[in-house]
């Protein structure tokens, strides 16, 4: 049987819920719904919605690539500076993403101390490009999948890549077929949230790549845009963002973020 | 011929385990001690698992100790099984051979006919948490057995399978150990599961092995406590001194302990004397007994264990016996926990062990 929740805690939940449903409410209340053909058939959405699709995806699977080593080193090395170096990977969160953005730049920008030889010697320019915007939204999301990964490991008997070892595993293929699989629900969750951040980056890639429509202009950057001009049109992008990810959301954070 | 010459000294902060023994080719040696003595640190320690390991192994001649893990050619079924719980049966069974370069076709098909042969009951595409405890243990048995070791290492193989199934699978165990052609380790807290079997038992106690020897060797002289209680065996330990009329006294700290004089040792004084007393020759008695026992002890009853048509019966006094009576005479004594009872034992029946005994294996 459950219990009966206090009255102190249902109001105090109910308020809690409302502070973040009445917003979105507002969205759909005040949405000009004659103009949402217009909206959605406009090469603006459309295009900043692709964009906004492969520069999320494309920060998540990056993410995913160095993130999981990353952790894995995190949780298992022993090396000095590791607390340190955890400290850097995960202070994205926490920093401010228009720091992000100014710290790339001075980094990867034209004039920026790795980004000028990329530009002189390499030939290749960061600012204002799609890969700048994915390296943006990189910078700003990965530690999600950083910190999820490294609890999974560090929550991992140990046992199981003992015994995989002692059958004759390498330590690169008990990673692959031990470690990796049975921390699979948690990176898996770790990428949802890393995703969802991505798709709602704003700071960082508008300050290090810019607002170019159908190169850096994603989601949140045409929202932003479409509200000097077009308020009404700004209130239905928000509500294509918002759709989506709650879409995804429900579908699938709450399993893999271990909610049922 | 020694086919796996173990010499091994572990040292984890404050702990140290030590363990130097030999297994023959075609020998099943068990490390039997209590929880918490180092027996899995050893067997690990054997795999490579264990960093921290100092000392020499080998094979056949072949020193291995510096191989890693993956390289030496060693089966082991875990403790609970240790199975992989996202693979199938089968998989977990493929998994030496895959991991060793085998195709996963190949490996498989050799996973397929081990696990046939070891749980044929088993549905090769149950996961791990679909099997019973039971179940799980041979596959990880048919495991061990999948990658074609050399050593075959089983640790605590019954420990997590309940009663029921435990006969059955302890015949399994001991068909797979006298198929195998090499080295084999098992590893036990169960005298029962060494006794039937291995062939030899290194004792191991808080990190240090007390006794090696056959099953009969260590219930016929037990060296300690713990090994004496093991098979059933009640252990003194004390100094003998001569008494009058031929006789000993064995002053333990429990209290003193008449004995017949070893007809061998000269009458005087022998420090760190061992006296072991079969339980059957130990009588026990409702009122104080009168005549010939020399040994008589008041005491309390513990803890009464029906073997069969035997009661064994441990008694709280000075000092601490364990008695095995008939279960009839057990009944008609009225003989459960908390009875006070007399309990005596001729002074002929201790076996005492006079020969120096390094203190450090005491």
């Amino acid at each position: 049987m459950r219990s009966r929740l206090p009255l102190p805690v249902v109001a105090l939940a109910a308020l809690g819920a409302l502070f973040v449903v009445l917003p979105v409410l507002a969205l759909f209340v005040r949405a000009p719904w004659g103009q949402l053909g217009d909206t959605l058939s406009g090469v603006g959405a459309s295009t900043a919605l692709r964009l906004s699709l492969e520069v999320s995806l494309g920060a998540t699977a990056i993410s995913l690539l160095v993130g999981v080593p990353l952790a894995w080193v995190l949780a298992r090395g022993a090396f000095p500076g590791r607390a340190v170096l955890r400290a850097l990977v995960v202070l994205p969160i926490v920093l401010p993403p228009v720091v992000g953005g100014i710290a790339l730049l001075v980094a990867l920008g034209r004039g920026g101390i790795v980004g000028r030889w990329l530009y002189d010697v390499v030939g290749v320019q960061l600012t204002f490009t799609t890969a700048g915007a994915v390296i943006a939204t990189t910078f700003v999301s990965m530690p999600l999948v950083v910190l999820a990964t490294e609890s999974g490991l560090r929550g991992l008997d140990e046992r199981y890549e003992r015994a995989a070892a002692a059958m004759g595993g390498s330590s690169w293929y008990v990673f692959r077929r031990v470690t990796l699989p049975m921390i699979g629900p948690q990176v898996a969750a770790g990428a949802v949230l890393t995703w969802a951040r991505a798709l709602g980056e704003f700071g960082a890639t508008i300050t290090f790549a810019g607002n170019l429509a159908g190169r850096t202009q994603t989601m949140p950057l045409a929202v932003y845009e479409a509200r000097q001009v077009d308020p009404g049109g700004a209130i239905l992008l928000s509500l294509i963002l918002v759709v989506l990810s709650v879409a995804v959301l429900v579908t699938l954070g709450g399993r893999l973020l271990g909610v049922r | 011929m020694m086919a796996l010459a173990v010499d091994l000294a572990v040292t984890r902060g404050d702990r140290s385990i030590e363990a130097d023994f030999d297994v023959a080719a075609d020998e099943t040696v068990a490390i039997l001690g209590p929880n918490g003595a180092g027996k899995t640190t050893i067997v690990e320690g054997v795999a490579g698992l264990v960093p921290e390991t100092r000392g020499e192994l080998s094979l056949d001649g072949d020193r291995i100790d510096g191989l890693a893990p993956d390289r030496r050619p060693i089966g082991i079924a875990f403790q609970d099984g240790v199975l992989f719980p996202h693979l199938s049966a089968l998989e977990n069974v493929a998994f030496p051979g895959r991991a060793r370069g085998a195709r996963p076709r190949a490996a498989r098909a050799h996973a397929r006919d081990v696990l046939a042969r070891v749980a044929p009951a088993v549905n090769p595409g149950a996961k791990p948490a679909e099997l019973s405890g039971g179940a799980r243990q041979r596959v990880a048995l048919a495991r061990a057995l999948a990658g074609d070791p050399r050593v075959l290492i089983l640790d605590e193989p019954l420990s997590s399978v309940d009663v029921s199934a435990r006969a059955e699978l302890r015949t399994l165990l001991r068909r797979t150990l006298d198929a195998f052609d090499g080295p084999r380790l098992l590893v036990t807290h169960d005298p029962i599961e060494a006794m039937t079997l291995a062939d030899r038992i290194v004792v191991l106690e808080d990190g240090r092995i007390t006794q090696i020897g056959t099953p009969g060797e260590i219930r016929a002289a037990p060296r300690t406590r713990y090994a004496a209680d093991l098979v059933g065996l009640n252990l003194f330990r004390g100094t003998l001194v001569p008494i009058a009329g031929g006789a000993g006294e064995l002053r333990t700290p429990d209290g003193p302990i008449t004995v017949a004089w070893p007809g061998d040792v000269r009458p005087a004084p022998v420090d760190d004397v061992l006296a072991t007393l079969a339980p059957a020759d130990v009588a026990l008695h409702a009122e104080r007994p009168e005549g010939s026992p020399r040994n008589v002890v008041r005491g309390v009853v513990e803890e009464v264990a029906i073997l069969g048509d035997r009661a064994r019966v441990r008694l709280h006094g000075a000092p601490a016996l364990v008695a095995e009576i008939t279960t009839g005479s057990a009944e008609r004594m009225g003989i459960v926990a908390g009875t006070e009872v007399w309990a005596s034992f001729k002074a002929v029946e201790l076996r005492l062990m006079v020969e120096p005994i390094a203190a450090d294996t005491l």
